[in-house]
């Protein structure tokens, strides 16, 4: 009852601001300063030419965009335009509510997006889906004025010199050496994409619907039973266990010396470090032992919705055209600390005066950590309902956390939820097959 | 029939005069409801690319799902605890507001003032209230450290849950119970107490059997209320977690619909947490609302 109140709703509203011939709309999730970033590049595409005119809506968060969008496709009110998270690739793919963008502007160099970023949105015949919009990836962020007091000099890169440098910071009476919120996105999936290890098998999802999850029996779920004894050993903290709240504000305010985070947060901690801490970003940590592959594509992309006259087609290329430009990629980049995905925007970058400017210092280290050498396990994640595992996968790991069972249970409990949940999106999905 | 048609003098005026209503009735409920029925027996793609008729597919798999019973129980425990404390709270003010003591009139007045605040602003209140770090329960935390946390621990969470929900309760129930206190004729009270009745016995034996119509209204409110109207503290608060322990049916179906795009999971527990709370609210008029004396 609730659900379809809501979704009346939202089709409602989405009609509230319908189509004229050059006039799109273009749905986004961020808020703060990406929100920013966003709405600059709106003006910026409306001020450059006199055309299209695009029309750009946040709505709070990828989930509301999403929902919003599913709403409005169905009352046929949907935008031309709409961002959407890395975790609802497959949805999308399978929804044919969706132009790939390849096919609708097959003369792009699409090439020029790196390797690390494109798999994660192109078919398995390597058709480019959706363009990279905000594109991140997983960082190791420290608090080099703490660590230094604590006596350590050299940045950890490994977990081991984490852990040791986290005992260091334990007895110099630091409360909080290592925070994490334990998010999916973190410490499973960019975990095992850089150590190399699958999280389903038929690679992720890429070669079939019938995949399988296998994270209970990788070595990722050592590294999570690990962080549930770290955290009882006062090493790593959660996000409820900081006196933020949120373990992005606490290692901003310096609560905590050293957390794993997106790219994207880069542009925060950096503004909130000014003049007080010294931050240092450098690639996520490693087992020792283990060969680095790369990380993946985090943030989201751009999708064309089907259903739209031509006008409204060519707008929205133009739109995207714009997007792409280099100058564009930068502003954005050192404006939010996203990572510019394509080469000639990194040989731009590389070649101006302020190639060692902080405000790319993410650009440089992420693309480095999303061009490591890749396997058919880390080119992304192609499975269906994956935004319920995601929450499943938290649920069941808070529990460990919190010392109801241990973190193999969780994940045993996780896997046998998550294979129902892939079943389920195979059968709804009877008959059709991974572009 | 006459008395009606001697109130409007055309047949299809009434209805003529209802029907925005009930149009809005039926568009923002009766048809959602049905819409929630009919995909239950549907496997639904989310961009409606597609439905696959499967029967009873859907609840069979959710009942026989241990989350959603593990939900339904929270759902359950939640309508138990909470809404009788949102009953008895207010109950009790009610009481000592209805008696002559001091601030008693100005109490009538402040006890009504939550009536206003929104649940999701509420929620936020209490996320900060009971924040272990800078909330009311800090000084216990830094003697006994890691006692409340409900960020980590389910019952702590729980506990911030039942809590807000209470005090949001507090007004409306406040109000209906002081109005029933309040209609008992004050010769009651004299002829009990000249009888030897005293103030306790005076509230078993003569103010509760006389208030039991709002104590009733109260409770079949409060019962059915609880199972839907706790969404915004649990969004605002506690987000489900953690580790799905304040995740009750009516925020699981939310979750399962709205973020995870499972369209039909969400619309079967939709449809089977509406027969319940029909079935519920049932259960109340037939064995208690029978016994329940209107007269005075």
């Amino acid at each position: 009852m609730k659900i379809s109140t809501l979704a009346a709703c939202a089709a409602l509203l989405g009609c509230a601001g319908s189509a004229q011939a050059t006039n799109i709309e273009f749905w986004y999730g961020n808020t703060g300063p990406v929100e920013t970033a966003i709405k600059a590049q709106c003006d910026a595409f409306n001020a450059s030419q006199s055309e299209h005119k695009v029309n750009c809506v946040g709505q709070g968060s990828y989930e509301v965009s999403m929902q919003k969008a599913i709403a409005a496709y169905r009352a046929k009110n949907h935008p031309v335009l709409i961002q959407f998270f890395d975790a609802g690739t497959l949805d999308l793919m399978l929804s044919d509510a969706v132009e790939p963008v390849q096919d609708l502007m097959p003369d792009v160099k699409w090439d020029q997006y790196i390797a690390g970023a494109r798999a994660y949105y192109e078919t398995s015949k390597g058709k480019l889906f959706a363009q990279p919009y905000n594109s991140s990836t997983l960082l190791f962020y420290t608090n080099k004025t703490e660590l230094e007091k604590a006596g350590i000099t050299q940045t950890p890169t490994t977990w081991e010199e984490i852990i040791e440098a986290a005992r260091k910071l334990k007895a110099a009476g630091h409360a909080c050496p290592f925070v994490t919120d334990g998010d999916t996105w973190r410490v499973l999936e960019q975990f095992s994409a850089r150590h190399g290890l699958p999280i389903a098998t038929k690679h992720n999802g890429y070669d079939g619907l019938d995949a399988e999850y296998v994270i209970n029996t990788t070595f990722a779920a050592k590294h999570l039973a690990n962080l549930v004894e770290w955290r009882k050993e006062g090493l790593v903290r959660l996000a409820a266990d900081t006196k933020a709240g949120n373990y992005t504000a606490a290692f901003n305010a310096g609560e905590c010396a050293m957390m794993e985070q997106s790219s994207g947060s880069y542009a925060a901690a950096a503004k909130a470090f000014d003049g007080k801490y010294e931050l240092t970003v450098n690639m996520a940590p490693m087992y020792k032992g283990y060969e680095r592959h790369n990380t993946f594509v985090g943030g989201a992309s751009i999708y064309v919705m089907k259903g739209h006259d031509k006008p409204e087609i060519e707008a929205a290329k133009a739109f995207l055209d714009f997007l792409r430009k280099p100058e564009q990629q930068m502003f954005f980049t050192a404006a939010t600390g996203y990572v510019p995905v394509t080469t000639d925007v990194l040989d731009t970058i590389a070649k101006s005066p302020d190639a060692k400017s902080p405000k790319y210092a993410t650009a440089k280290v992420g693309v480095e950590s999303m061009n490591q050498p890749a396997t058919a396990d880390t080119r992304g994640i192609r499975l269906g309902f994956y935004v319920q595992f995601r929450e499943v996968f938290m649920e069941e790991t808070q529990k460990a956390f919190a010392g109801q069972q241990t973190m193999q249970v969780a994940l045993d409990n996780t896997k046998k939820r998550g294979d129902q949940l892939l079943r389920r999106f195979e059968q709804t999905y009877k008959g059709k097959t991974l572009p | 029939m006459s008395s009606e048609s001697s109130l409007f003098g055309h047949r299809w005026l009434p209805l003529l005069l209802v029907a925005p209503l009930m149009l809005l009735i039926v568009l923002f409920f009766y048809v959602p409801v049905f819409q929630a029925f009919y995909w239950s027996f549907f496997l639904e793609q989310p961009f409606g690319g597609g439905s696959e008729f499967v029967g009873l597919q859907n609840f069979r798999r959710v009942l026989t799902d241990p989350e959603f019973w593990a939900a339904t129980g929270r759902t359950v425990v939640f309508m138990l605890t909470a809404s009788s404390l949102a009953v008895i709270v207010p109950l009790m003010l009610a009481i000592a507001a209805d008696r002559k003591i001091g601030l008693s009139y100005a109490a009538r007045n402040i006890l009504v003032w939550p009536k206003g605040i929104a649940g999701a602003s509420i929620g936020v209140v209490f996320a900060f209230i009971f924040n272990p770090f800078v909330g009311l329960m800090a000084p216990l935390n830094t003697l006994f450290p890691g006692l409340w946390n409900p960020g980590i621990d389910g019952t702590d969470a729980f506990v911030t849950l039942v809590a807000a929900h209470v005090w949001s309760g507090i007004p409306f129930n406040f109000v209906i119970l002081l109005a029933g206190l309040r209609s008992i004729p004050p010769t009651m009270y004299q002829a009990a107490a000249m009888d030897g009745a005293g103030p306790w016995r005076r509230i078993f034996d003569v103010q509760l059997p006389l208030i039991m119509p709002q104590l009733f209204l109260t409770f079949v409110l409060e019962f059915t209320e609880s199972i839907t109207s706790v969404f915004a503290l649990i969004d605002t608060i506690t987000g489900g977690g953690p580790g799905g322990s304040t995740s009750l049916l009516v925020y699981k179906i939310y979750v399962d619909g709205f973020r995870g795009f499972d369209l039909s999971g969400a619309s079967t527990q939709t449809a089977i947490l509406m027969v319940f709370v029909l079935l519920l609210a049932a259960c109340q008029f037939v064995f208690l609302g029978r016994r329940l004396n209107y007269e005075r």
